[in-house]
């Protein structure tokens, strides 16, 4: 177990920067995700603490040591890979033991390690199977008790369940947060999938081209982003987003859009082009006109069962969505109006970040 | 009709196929069991009427008495044959053993790291596999007659070798880059580079080491040009060039079929043995 610490980590790739000055403390026995679109070097991140890439600047340290150069077996790092990667010529048995094979542990204790990790796992049947003869979610189980069996100072995972399908997905990610509970051991988790980061985080840090965006609970990602690429990353259907422009008038600040003008709590200086977001389910459908409405029109109703999404055109030909209640009738081409809860709405400047928290005020 | 035409056409294809690969094969066992009357003879029987092992004696110097008491006398090639033989299984075993040594790291580094001028190596070794071995014939006499190697065993592995290493390094290039990225995995375990390629890359591949080894021992068992020009007529002769002389001498076909039969039977056991790792390897081209 161990409090793992990044501290102004930089990397680059010949001239490619993956990662820029990052700063990152994940507690002890904390589960972080690193979230972020690929390319944005969260695999970069996780390879510079696993050992297996050599920061260009900046230090890694476990338990405010630094570990800059050492091995990655030095570090007693546990790591599973994308696709679940095992060597493909060992059975699931072989595989695991091959984890303890340079910790000088007698043979009894060995055994018994393996035999625990693979109750822990309930892989006792598939031991001594060739990964090719294993389905995705047991490679996966494999690769896992190949993690645990080294008792590790940390779990390391590169998107552990991409290659997996959807309802596999859904099973393993529980069964893995579960593990990381009752063992205890920090762990680090990579993934794109935002809706993999919200169920398994502690804390979830989202990273774009290089830099860390955010850091910060479930919560704090999806109710309070800090910059518009989180806003507009996270959440599932996406945040809608507006352009327009906030613009000081006799003393009151407004943001107004095209189709939209809409009163913000904010201080006098911040004027400019700006950008008002606001979560599908905090926008209203109305059938007539009112104040602070939209004008659409009905591109597309997606019914899920529990609720429906309404893709609908503003007049620039934008699309917003909206999530309505499964009995929605409305149908393509019809002519509607949003109107954004004002107390949900999130302003961002031109740079992106965040202006106002109206829901917090 | 059931049957469609394209399955008729792969029919074909196939028996052509194997018309042109296995009646000249078929027509020099034959022979080998023929007595010389019968090859003599025209129309030549189409199968051996009274099939005797007379040859397969004869070209080890045995004498060997048919069921009509006539005896057949061994072969005066017979010494040539015998040494021929042991040489081409001592070059050969030499040469797919020290191929197997240089080429699997070769190849793998090739394969898995990156490292300056990488391609324009790549494409040394892909002009070494490309040269004729007629063109580098001269050269490499001058220097061997010079260097005191023409006529042994020795010079000519060193000659075999460099065509079979560029040529097999080429083959497993492909084939080590499609194994899994296990790398990453055994340094998490702990296993240094060099142990890595040991433990996991060479046994993860066995198919590839396989291939490689039955490439470099056929190339090296069926090598004829270097060993016509280096070895010929001396203690060191091969096989290959211990078969041609029968040409020169008193005929005896039957000999000479027997001869090209036993060469056939190294190379048969290796493709018998091997053939689900020939099939299993995918070559890959190298260059991407």
């Amino acid at each position: 177990m161990s409090r793992i610490q990044i501290d102004r980590l930089h990397k680059t790739f010949h001239r490619h920067v993956a990662v820029r000055d990052l700063d990152l403390t994940i507690e002890n026995g904390e589960l972080l995700v690193l979230l972020g679109p690929s390319g944005c070097g969260k695999t970069t991140t996780l390879n510079c603490i696993a050992g297996l890439e050599t920061p260009t600047s900046g230090r890694v340290l476990f338990d405010d040591e630094d570990v800059t150069a050492a091995s990655p077996h030095q570090r007693n790092i546990a790591m599973v890979f994308q696709s679940s990667l095992l060597y493909p010529h060992m059975t699931a048995r072989q595989n695991i033991r091959t984890s303890l094979a340079k910790q000088k542990l007698d043979r009894a204790e060995t055994d018994r390690r393996i035999s625990e990790a693979s109750s822990i796992l309930g892989i006792e049947a598939l031991l001594d199977k060739l990964p090719s003869q294993l389905s995705g979610g047991e490679r996966q189980r494999v690769a896992t008790a190949k993690a645990i069996v080294r008792q590790p100072t940390a779990f390391l995972l590169d998107e552990p369940l991409a290659a997996l399908d959807a309802a596999l997905r859904l099973t393993l990610r529980a069964e893995l947060v579960n593990l990381q509970k009752r063992l205890g051991t920090t762990m680090i988790v990579v993934t794109h999938d935002q809706v993999e980061a919200m169920t398994m985080g502690d804390r979830i840090a989202v990273m774009n081209d290089g830099r860390l965006e955010q850091i910060g609970t479930p919560d704090e990602i999806y109710n309070r982003p800090a910059t518009l690429f989180v806003a507009g990353f996270v959440g599932s259907p996406p945040m809608n987003l507006i352009e327009g422009e906030i613009v000081t008038q006799d003393g009151r600040t407004r943001f107004v859009s095209r189709d939209l003008t809409f009163e913000p709590k904010l201080a006098a200086g911040d004027a400019g082009p700006a950008t008002l977001g606001i979560r599908p389910q905090h926008l209203h459908i109305h059938a007539e006109g009112r104040n602070g409405a939209v004008p659409v029109t009905v591109f597309a109703v997606e019914h899920l069962g529990r609720e429906s999404v309404v893709i609908l055109e503003d007049g620039g030909r934008n699309k917003l969505h909206a999530l309505v209640e499964p009995g929605f009738a409305g149908r393509v081409g019809d002519r509607l109006h949003a109107a954004p809860d004002p107390t949900h709405c999130l302003l961002f400047d031109r740079a992106g970040s965040v202006l106002s928290h109206a829901a917090a005020e | 009709m059931s049957i469609r035409l394209s399955t008729i056409w792969s029919w074909l294809a196939l028996a052509v196929v194997l018309i042109w690969t296995l009646l000249p094969l078929y027509w020099f066992l034959k022979n080998s069991l023929l007595t010389p009357d019968e090859i003599a003879r025209f129309p030549p029987p189409l199968y051996p009427l009274e099939p005797t092992p007379a040859a397969f004696f004869n070209i080890f110097g045995l004498d060997y008495e048919m069921a009509d008491g006539i005896v057949r006398r061994g072969s005066g090639q017979a010494n040539q044959i015998i040494r021929g033989l042991g040489n081409s299984l001592i070059v050969s075993a030499v040469v797919t053993v020290v191929t197997l040594f240089v080429v699997l790291p070769l190849a793998y580094v090739f394969a898995r790291l990156d490292f300056p001028h990488k391609n324009k190596l790549l494409f040394a070794i892909l002009l070494a596999v490309a040269l004729p071995p007629v063109s580098t014939l001269i050269p490499f006499y001058a220097m061997y007659v010079r260097l005191g190697l023409s006529g042994t065993l020795v010079g000519l592995i060193i000659v075999t070798l460099t065509i079979t290493i560029p040529f097999v390094t080429w083959m497993l290039i492909g084939y080590f880059r499609n194994l899994p990225q296990v790398e990453r995995l055994a340094r998490i375990d702990g296993f240094s580079r060099f142990e890595t390629f040991l433990k996991i890359i060479v046994p993860q591949g066995r198919s590839g080491v396989a291939v490689a080894a039955v490439i470099a021992f056929l190339f090296s068992w069926n090598e004829y040009t270097y060993a016509l020009m280096l070895v010929n007529g001396t203690t060191a002769n091969t096989l290959p060039t211990a078969i041609s002389g029968f040409l020169f001498q008193h005929p005896e076909p039957s000999h000479l079929a027997a001869a090209v039969a036993l060469t056939m039977v190294p190379p048969a056991l290796v493709a018998f043995f091997l053939q689900r790792h020939i099939a299993e390897m995918n070559l890959v081209d190298p260059v991407r």
